[in-house]
């Protein structure tokens, strides 16, 4: 395809992708793109490679092979905190809040690299979850699971990221509450963030997204976009119990 | 009461310094990853420092308290890539080879101390550090304070404030904290990993250089010995605190100060380290994981 022009209208394209743990191969030669302003689910069951696929792109993982471009530059090979100073940012598996340390102290570790503006982030980010403002001074460990996704979620926007990866969001949680994260998750999206999200919970995160990625054990083995993905009948066999 | 009054202040004075070594061998194995039990054994190598400069400057009270400060900085940093070359390897706390690296410092330090620097005997800081020979600076009742054993107090007092406000008030502080919860959570946040403990090295060294000259002042004096014996007090306070427990190690190594200094107020010096071993012998049978909780 548009090989050269893709680094701009992509910002994020991962290329053959390959990752290993000593001798488990999690990812065995990914590709997926993410067009700036789009959201992006990976969709496999537990093992497939998802957290293992984020992780990398945050630069986290050692690459056997493949590369990673973000805004058309590459970044495979950085360290975790340039790819989070270049934009990228992660909201981990299981919300990663620190729970010994208050909602405000959590919320400026996401705005470690520049803190000469996280006045008016806080305030921002106060404004879009007046239940964090609530309780900035209470540690994190007191807060309920959904106020944690919040809050792992507020973080990533101190960070004045461009792309925030969200892994598995919806763990966990109660339906309403995984209802109102995807809400959240489709706001962001149309303020202008790019959004790569995991999710197992299938219906709802395609029904988030533009377009899905289907992930086997290490291998993306379908890409199209969510209605789709919605309609495709292997996939409502496989992933929706229809 | 005059007596209650008067060992409260001594303690605070020793238990300001308990928290300054307590604190730098916490945040070494919070952030840094490492078990440095003889971290306190660095200390006393920069009194040393602080004392051959001393002696070799005529006493100028400037020079070696800055040798003192910056030879304990650098022993630090230069120790640093030992540690973290174990640390980038291994990829978490691995804390027995960390551990045989910081036995093997301590051993080499003591063993120099005690073979090439005045004989081994104990040495003795001059009057113009401690002033002792002034006689009393300051004197209500039978309170009395020398210039020196004041001085420690308000800026061992200074010291602990300033580290709890670096601590829980700065950017460092709260990558420090971040990175002593959870490592791997700090990572996934894009904090830097390597160079935040590094910057805990610098900290911690100049913590231990800064309670180097305090203790010159307070005590007067040191032994090769000396710093093993901190060394053994620093792990018991770190462990009845709750291994990693910053709060924790404040609270109790102000109240060691303070006990081993009632004890000498009131029955005898020569068995406050005893006592000090009972009643910590005791809190760790009552609570085996610290007073605070363990923070690791
Ligand atoms: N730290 C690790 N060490 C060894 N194997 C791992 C590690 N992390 C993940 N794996 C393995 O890699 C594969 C992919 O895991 P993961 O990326 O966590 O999948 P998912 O997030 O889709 O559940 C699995 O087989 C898992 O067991
Ligand atoms: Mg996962």
């Amino acid at each position: 395809m548009e090989q050269n022009k893709s680094g701009e209208s992509y910002i994020l394209e991962v290329k053959n992708l390959s990752v290993s743990y000593g001798h488990v191969n999690a990812l065995k030669g990914v590709d997926i793109k993410v067009k700036a302003g789009e959201i992006v689910v990976l969709i496999g069951a537990n093992g497939a490679g998802k957290t293992s696929l984020l992780e990398t792109i945050l630069g986290v993982n050692e690459i056997k092979n493949g590369s990673i471009h973000f805004q058309g530059r590459e970044i495979s090979g950085d360290s975790a905190d340039k790819i989070v100073r270049a934009g990228i940012f992660l909201v981990p598996e299981g919300r990663g809040v620190f729970s010994s340390m208050t909602v405000t102290d959590n919320l400026l570790l996401g705005a470690h690299h520049n803190l000469k503006g996280a006045k008016s982030k806080m305030d921002y980010v106060f404004s879009s979850f007046p239940i964090l403002k609530d309780r900035k001074n209470q540690v994190a460990g007191t807060l309920s699971g959904g106020e944690r996704q919040m809050l792992a979620i507020a973080r990533a926007l101190m960070s004045s990221p461009k792309m925030i990866l969200v892994d598995e969001p919806s763990i966990g949680l109660a339906p309403k509450i995984v209802n109102d994260i995807f809400d959240i998750l489709k706001n962001l999206n149309s303020e202008g963030y790019s959004i790569l999200l995991s999710e197992q919970n299938v219906y709802k995160a395609l029904k988030c997204a533009h377009r899905g990625y289907v992930m086997e054990t290490g291998n993306i083995v379908l890409g199209a976009a969510s209605e789709d993905l919605l309609n495709n009948p292997e996939i409502r066999k496989a992933y929706l119990g229809a | 009461m005059e007596v209650f009054i008067a060992q409260v202040i001594n303690g605070l004075s020793l238990g300001s310094i308990y928290v300054l070594l307590v604190t730098g061998f916490n945040l070494l194995l919070l952030v840094a990853m490492i078990i440095h039990f003889s971290f306190p054994i660095v200390v006393v190598f920069s009194m040393y420092i602080a004392w051959i400069v001393l002696g070799l400057t005529g006493n100028n009270l400037f020079l070696g308290i800055s040798a003192g400060i910056v030879s304990a900085i650098l022993l630090n940093i230069i120790t640093a890539p030992m540690f973290q070359h174990i640390m980038k390897k291994r990829g978490e706390v691995d804390i027995n080879s960390t551990m045989v690296l910081s036995m093997g410092l301590g051993m080499i330090i003591t063993d120099f101390l005690s073979h090439s620097i005045n004989k081994g005997f104990p040495i003795a800081f001059p009057d113009a550090l401690t002033g002792r020979a002034e006689g009393a600076f300051l004197k209500i009742g039978i309170i009395s304070m020398s210039r020196g054993a004041f001085l420690a107090l308000i800026v061992g007092i200074i010291f602990v404030l300033g580290l709890f406000w670096i601590l829980y008030k700065t950017k460092q502080g709260r990558a420090f904290r971040a990175i002593a919860e959870d490592p791997n959570g700090a990572k996934l946040v894009g904090l830097p990993i390597l160079k935040t403990g590094f910057q805990s090295y610098a900290l911690t060294g100049f913590l231990g250089g800064s309670t180097a000259i305090l203790m010159a002042i307070l005590l007067g004096s040191a032994s090769p010995g000396l710093g093993d014996q901190l060394g053994h007090k620093v792990l018991a306070v770190s462990i009845i605190a709750g291994l990693g427990n910053l709060k924790g190690g404040l609270i109790v190594g102000l109240s060691l100060g303070i006990l081993e200094a009632l004890v000498q107020g009131y029955w005898t010096g020569t068995w406050s380290n005893a006592v000090a071993f009972v009643i910590m012998l005791i809190a760790i049978l009552v609570k085996p994981k610290g007073l605070f909780g363990m923070k690791l």
